[in-house]
């Protein structure tokens, strides 16, 4: 198991673009995702000019490029099964390709914010936008212990790869499966004790 | 009047499982006592009442009282203000995604005006000496430096009385070191449950033992930790500081 896909890339450089304000990256993104959403693939030069923009942030942002590529390649299948659900419509056929288009170009803006942008950048833009504030805890929490259970689960792995001697599928299958109901429990006992910790510090 | 008061105090879990069963003392304002005793003696469970965190349905027994009040769910804010509990675990405590945010939730909680707030997270990470920490991520802190923020968390609501779970487990020499640095420096009120017999010595001149639940000695912290029979029949062992101290070195 890789966890690798969890850092981001925005503690180790200091780019132009990663000093731009927050609001603006995320204004320019939702400008970005809703066109390339609403527009008409007919409309290549949008698409074109878009993808230009996208390799520029990337460069002047000095993220690698085998890291962003990592990073949409976790994400794809996700776009490809989308694409391929529109291969098989009856009206949809020839259209897929333009689906994995708009949603290659959306994920790019997304990998290319998201790393550019400190977490709690984001959360105090969303805070001036009014956003509710239950919203924005359940996403600083979630960001939060997404790390910390992904470090859980890695030690997991690791302990029981240290005493796993058979390769069968079938007990892999099964062991795994053990991992990932310890870790709901442990998740489940961890999320009273933070609840607990919000609370003695007047958490209403 | 004394800041915290234990009568009578008993707890069981949903489980069955009897937690405390009867605990009876007090602590002096400006005390620092230790809490010893084996793993499952019921020194969470303990410390946990001592903020109201548990039980889950507040009585008015008056089992405990802080600063000679009964915690109540009316009062709960106000103790909660009162007093600051730093949890084992600083990942449960940590739940912001910066330092300076975490150590803002509870002055924001108070309902203090911004700036309030950013004079009192510059003195608390100024006090466990984390100045310009501020922007840092929790998550990519050491442990020490994660300890030392969940205190700061704590003393941003400037409690009169501070309560500590195991402070300095999964520490390294220096980190321990650090953070009994810092705790000496602080004039609250401390009740502090923990394995580490030394930090007892050097920082506690009261220790109060639990085991299964019960009160077992409440006393000087050298004169109980000399006694082996007493540590041994209890999950505790002498500690070797006992035999470098000098008898005039330590506070008594």
């Amino acid at each position: 198991m890789n966890f690798n896909l969890l850092t981001h890339q925005h503690r180790h450089t200091g780019s132009v673009i990663h000093h731009l304000p927050a609001g603006l990256k995320l204004g320019v993104a939702l400008i970005l995702i809703v066109g390339n959403v609403c527009f008409p693939l007919a409309w290549q030069a949008w698409f074109l000019g878009v993808a230009i923009l996208l390799i520029l942030v990337a460069a002047l942002s000095r993220i690698s490029p085998w890291f962003l590529l990592k990073r949409i390649l976790a994400l794809s299948p996700l776009v490809l099964g989308v694409a391929a659900v529109n291969a098989f419509q009856t009206t949809g056929q020839g259209h897929w390709l333009g689906v994995a288009e708009r949603s290659l170009l959306c994920l790019l803006t997304v990998t290319l914010v998201s790393n550019t942008t400190p977490f709690s950048g984001i959360l105090r833009v969303l805070q001036s936008v009014r956003v509710p504030n239950l919203l924005i805890t359940t996403i600083a929490l979630m960001h939060r212990y997404l790390f910390v259970l992904a470090e859980e689960a890695g030690r997991m792995h690791r302990a029981r790869a240290s005493r796993t001697f058979s390769h069968t599928r079938r007990f892999q299958w099964h062991t795994l499966s053990s991992v990932v109901s310890q870790l709901f429990i442990r998740a489940s006992e961890r999320a009273e004790r933070v609840y607990d910790a919000m609370c003695a510090r007047g958490w209403k | 009047m004394n800041a915290i008061e234990i009568h009578q105090l008993k707890y069981r879990y949903h489980d069955g499982t009897e937690a405390l069963r009867g605990l009876s003392f007090t602590i002096a304002p400006g005390e620092c006592v230790a809490l010893l005793g084996p793993n499952g003696s019921g020194k969470s469970t303990l410390l946990q009442h001592l903020n109201g965190i548990l039980p889950e349905k507040l009585s008015d027994d008056g089992a405990v009282r802080i600063a000679g009040e009964a915690i109540t769910s009316p009062n709960l804010a106000a103790i909660r203000r009162q007093v600051g509990l730093v949890f084992q675990d600083p990942d449960d405590q940590l739940f912001c995604p910066t330092v300076e945010e975490d150590v803002a939730f509870g002055p924001q909680q108070l309902g203090l005006s911004a700036a309030q707030v950013a004079t009192r997270v510059q003195t608390a990470l100024a006090q466990v000496g984390l100045t310009g920490f501020e922007h840092r991520s929790t998550h990519h802190l050491s442990h020490g430096e994660k300890r030392r923020v969940c205190l700061a968390g704590v003393l941003a609501c400037e409690p009169a009385v501070l309560v500590l779970d195991e402070p300095t487990s999964d520490l390294d020499p220096r980190g321990r070191r650090e953070f009994k640095a810092v705790l000496r420096r602080l004039p609250a009120t401390k009740l502090i449950a923990t394995h580490d017999l030394e930090l007892a010595v050097e920082l506690c001149p009261r220790a109060i033992i639990l085991d299964q639940g019960r009160l077992i000695a409440d006393g000087r912290t050298v004169e109980l930790l000399a006694d082996e029979a007493l540590m041994l029949a209890h999950g505790l062992e002498r500690p070797h500081i006992l035999d470098h101290l000098h008898p005039h070195d330590h506070h008594s």
